[in-house]
């Protein structure tokens, strides 16, 4: 399938017991210390005045990571911007792998160690495309294509997240972008899962 | 799924003549790319696009410990000077007197999550502005836009900016008449109008309904009109008291009086004869004097005045000068709800709170204007649709931004307030406070603007938590004062207006730069603007909480029952003001006070190393630069056409980019050519042709004759061959207006 404009993956704090604005320092850091070496890191931009809103965000050229609070959850947003690949699955596995290495990054971090925790039994997927991947529920295109995507994306993800991981179309706004919600009770952890993505250490 | 673009799907949604610049402008980009344009004249077109810089697209960047080399791919390809193409900018978005549909929020939102970082940001001139946008993306994003009535040509550069006019215009209670139509009018008019397009610097206008209060703000534009009506012949006409001149920036200026009465019948010949005038006279070569509001203080007011009234007898006629007339009396605006009255509802104490500062009670009874309380003028892409949604259950249409950097929804039927309030607080933008000490407005300052010296909005955001903290407690005498801020001498923040003002600036402390405000006092919103604060010293960024409530206290101690702070500050005079921040001018030591030597919501040490070159000036480049532009991306997108196996398509393209080519040239000597092809035609042959100016001194008039040939005998069937010659002729036509405009010498090309 089509490569998306943008493609997003959010995975969830399981544990935060630190304000948004610590990432401040931290993130400076990553872009100081080159930390993520196939990405270009550009600045930190602070919108921690927006309730429930992306809080902090390192803007970098290829992605973005998001401290993100939209709907009250408290997340890791990775928003891969530039290079997501020729197809639907390159860019999944891109965006997978990258984001996946900022949760790692993210937990390992000196500053931030045992002071938070994400959790990769679930995780929110954003196709941000909506001339090829409209969110409308009425066309019956959009809608062949909207399943084709959770079909492909729940294809995908089973493989890495393990057989009784789901995938599920979220029945959101149709202005917002396609969204699907990950469920996988038996997720292997982060190093694991960045293993089978071939992209481990 | 294949190759279909936004382009495709949105053809029948897009104005035609939208989607042709941007399909312009898309051709600009491809030939930038291929290096086949000059970078001046690139820079200045996506400006006038609205497609700005932003900070670090020189490819450095500070990183607290060293300045460091962003590593972008293709360094060698820019977007203007000394800026990197892959470089993330910012896009501004105009919003004519700040109207926006729920439509255009809805699109508005989607495109600020695809191609930005779904944050929008309300400026202080009712726009709107993306940050990190690729400009890749651009073409699509306006494409998207266009579809829904928006349109970002001439946000930026120089040229006439977003026309404002005041968020109350048409309820208010003290107007003299609604401005909205006139000024929607005028913006109309003058977009993309032809004597608009050779200006040395920016252009801002803003429409007033009233003297006394500040929402139009016209003092401080380069043109500003206040609402008048005069009794002529006995009988009550409508105009415009007019303003020239006014601006903030480094060195701040009150607007003069143009005009006392202006009938709304001179309105638009007036601003064209002021434009012609800014045109010609206005400084070009030294861009920190090319406002108007220079021109305007080197010749006196009478004197530009004088030669306004000459150049208006010059203008050639135009119906559209009173044409917009006969569309007022259908200018309406139609509630969603009818009118009814807050009777009895039971009101929480956090609705009372806010009732009290957000809400304003219409002229017309049973309505109110609600303010939605922006923190740093922000919303994300969510909020946004979601207000949309409140918008089209409470207000319909009547949505406008403000020059506060906030959102109004207007014609709220009043008994709706307590669901309203319910419905904005559920999605995040029920703060109460619109208007008072916490609605601060900063500008982007060092987040992202390459001029930012201090960081306004992390000083704004600080600022605003502090306050809001406390702010139950706080007297009313301070809770009704404005704080405003800019990063840097600029003055986008619009400092000098507000009670307690500040901008960015820098002061050494042993071998370190510490971050520091300007302190500016006592300058008048009301009154549109009615009149500029004092500067009276700078502190250190970190002490600027401490010093804003040592002044505020002191307000209150001493302040003369019913005393303004503008006359408190006037009454203790300059002397007393500085002597109040006096202490915070000590400079620690950097192993002291570490902290003092970095900025508000930025860890990193404080260094002046990533200010760059700004784009607020936009490129001065000649006339005729900027308008051949378009006719080679013209000619280019011919050749694509041609590829895409449609000859008439590229047929017509490449005439009309001979055409464009031939104006270009003409306009030159005679700015009032129109745009008909007959006489830009007649025009070309007499002044060039027939003169021999055009000839190649080996050609001679063969490649004039391409045009003439094309525009005498159109071929009705163009084939491949046919178009794929005349792409080659225009492309040679395109060329010899070149050197003959070289030769001739036509505007000279000033450089920055
Ligand atoms: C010499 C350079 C500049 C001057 C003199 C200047 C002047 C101004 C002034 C006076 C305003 C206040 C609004 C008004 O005029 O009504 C303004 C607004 C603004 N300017 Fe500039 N400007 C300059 C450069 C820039 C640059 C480089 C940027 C960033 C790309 C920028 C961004 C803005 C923004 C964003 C606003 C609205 C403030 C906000 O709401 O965030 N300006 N400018
Ligand atoms: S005041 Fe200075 S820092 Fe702020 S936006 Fe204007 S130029 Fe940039």
């Amino acid at each position: 399938m089509i490569t998306p404009h943008r493609l997003s993956v959010k995975f969830y704090f399981e544990e935060l017991s630190v304000d948004a604005e610590a990432f401040i320092p931290v993130f400076h850091r990553w872009i100081r210390e080159n930390v993520v070496p196939n990405e270009l890191l550009l600045d930190v931009a602070d919108y921690k005045h927006i309730l429930d809103g992306p809080a902090i965000l390192l803007v970098g050229h290829e992605a973005d990571y998001v401290i993100d609070f939209t709907d009250g959850k408290p997340g890791l947003l990775y928003v891969r911007k530039q290079d997501l690949g020729a197809d639907l699955s390159n860019a999944l596995d891109t965006t997978l792998s990258q984001a996946l290495n900022g949760v790692k990054l993210t937990e390992s971090d000196v500053e931030l160690q045992g002071k938070l925790k994400l959790r990769t039994d679930g995780a929110t997927i954003v196709l941000l495309d909506r001339l090829n991947y409209p969110n409308a529920a009425s066309n019956g295109d959009s809608v062949d294509t909207a399943a084709s995507a959770e079909a492909h994306l729940s294809d995908s993800l089973a493989a890495l997240f393990g057989s009784d991981a789901t995938v599920a179309r979220v029945d959101n706004d149709a202005r917002e972008p396609l969204t699907f919600e990950l469920r996988a009770p038996s997720a292997p952890d982060v190093d694991t899962l960045l293993s089978q993505l071939g992209t481990g250490n | 799924m294949s190759n279909i673009g936004w382009k495709d799907v949105l053809t029948d949604d897009m104005p035609v003549d939208l989607a042709h610049e941007i399909d312009i402008f898309e051709g600009q980009m491809e030939l930038m790319g291929q290096g086949k344009l000059d970078e001046k004249v690139f820079a200045e077109t996506r400006l006038r696009r609205g497609v700005y810089g932003q900070r670090y697209d020189n490819g450095q960047r500070h990183d607290g410990f060293e300045s460091r080399e962003l590593e972008f791919e293709e360094l060698d390809r820019i977007k203007g000077p000394d800026t990197l193409w892959h470089a993330p900018g910012m896009q501004r978005i105009k919003v004519p007197g700040g109207g926006l549909s729920p439509e255009q929020l809805d699109v508005l939102a989607q495109v600020a999550d695809e191609y930005s970082d779904g944050i929008l940001h309300i400026t202080t001139r009712q726009d709107i502005q993306l940050h990190f946008v690729h400009i890749e993306d651009t073409p699509d994003m306006m494409r998207r836009l266009a579809a829904v009535g928006i349109t970002t040509r001439e946000a930026c550069g120089n040229s006439v900016r977003n026309v404002t006019c005041c968020h109350l215009s048409g309820v208010c209670r003290t107007e003299v008449f609604d401005a909205t139509p006139y000024s929607e009018a005028f913006a109309q008019f003058l977009l993309g109008h032809d004597d608009v397009q050779d200006f040395g610097r920016k252009f801002k206008p803003a429409f007033s309904g009233c003297e006394s209060e500040a929402c139009g703000l016209v003092m401080m534009h380069d043109i500003g009109y206040l609402a008048q009506v005069k009794e002529v012949d006995g009988k009550l006409k409508r105009g415009f008291k007019v303003f020239v001149g006014g601006g903030l920036g480094t060195v701040p200026h009150q607007a003069k009086v143009l005009s006392e009465f202006t009938s709304e019948e001179e309105m638009l010949p007036l601003v064209q004869a002021v434009a012609r005038v800014f045109a010609r006279l206005g400084e070009k070569r030294n861009r920190n004097r090319a406002r108007i509001k220079f021109l305007v203080a080197k010749l006196g007011i009478d004197e530009f005045r004088r030669l306004v009234e000459e150049e208006r007898k010059t203008l050639p006629h135009d119906d559209r000068w009173t044409a917009y007339l006969d569309t007022l009396p259908q200018y309406e605006e139609k509630p969603a709800k009818p009118p009814t009255f807050l009777n009895g509802q039971v009101r929480s104490t956090e609705f009372n709170q806010w009732f009290e500062t957000n809400v304003y009670s219409q002229r017309q009874e049973g309505y109110s204007v609600v303010t939605v309380n922006l923190p740093l003028g922000d919303l994300t892409s969510k909020q946004t649709w979601e207000l949309a949604d409140v918008a089209r259950k409470y207000v319909g249409d009547n949505v406008r931004a403000t020059v506060e950097q906030n959102i109004v929804l207007r014609w709220v039927s009043d008994s709706d307030l307590p669901s309203l309030y319910e419905d904005l607080k559920a999605i995040g933008l029920g703060d109460p406070g619109a208007g008072t000490i916490v609605d601060i407005t900063a500008c982007p300052g060092t987040d992202t603007c390459k001029l930012g010296i201090a960081s306004s909005r992390g000083l704004a955001g600080e600022l605003r938590t502090r306050l809001t903290a406390k702010s139950a407690s706080l007297p009313d005498a301070i809770k009704d004062l404005k704080i405003k801020i800019s990063g840097c001498f600029n003055s986008c923040g619009q400092h000098h207006v507000s009670d307690i003002g500040f901008f960015g600036n820098s002061r050494r402390s042993g071998n370190f730069k510490m971050p520091h405000f300007q302190v500016v006092l006592g300058g008048r919103w009301r009154d549109n603007a009615g009149s500029y604060g004092l500067a009276v010293g700078a502190v250190p960024s970190k002490t600027v909480p401490e010093v804003v409530d040592i002044i505020t206290n002191r307000y209150i101690d001493e302040r003369a029952k019913g005393e303004t702070f503008q006359d408190w500050i006037g009454r203790i005079g300059k002397k007393e003001a500085r002597g109040m921040i006096q202490p915070f001018m000590q400079l620690p030591a950097f192993e002291q006070e570490p902290d003092y030597f970095s900025d508000w919501g930025d860890p990193r040490v404080f260094s002046l190393g990533d200010i760059g070159i700004g784009e607020c000036a936009g490129e001065v480049v000649s006339l005729f630069s900027m308008e051949i532009s378009p006719a080679e991306s013209e000619a280019f997108e011919a050749q694509i056409a041609l590829d895409e196996n449609d000859p008439a398509r590229a047929d017509a393209l490449a005439y009309s980019s001979m055409l464009k080519a031939a104006r270009a040239l003409v306009r030159t000597q005679f700015l009032d050519v129109g745009d008909s092809p007959d006489r830009i035609v007649e025009e070309f042959k007499t002044r060039f042709f027939d003169t021999e100016l055009f000839f190649d001194q080996y050609a001679k008039g063969k490649f004039g004759q391409y045009l003439l040939d094309r525009h005498q005998n159109p071929n009705p069937n163009p084939d491949n061959d046919s178009a794929h010659r005349l792409i080659e002729e225009a492309l040679l036509f395109i060329e010899a207006t070149h050197a003959c405009e070289s030769k001739v010498g036509g505007n000279v090309l000033v450089e920055i």
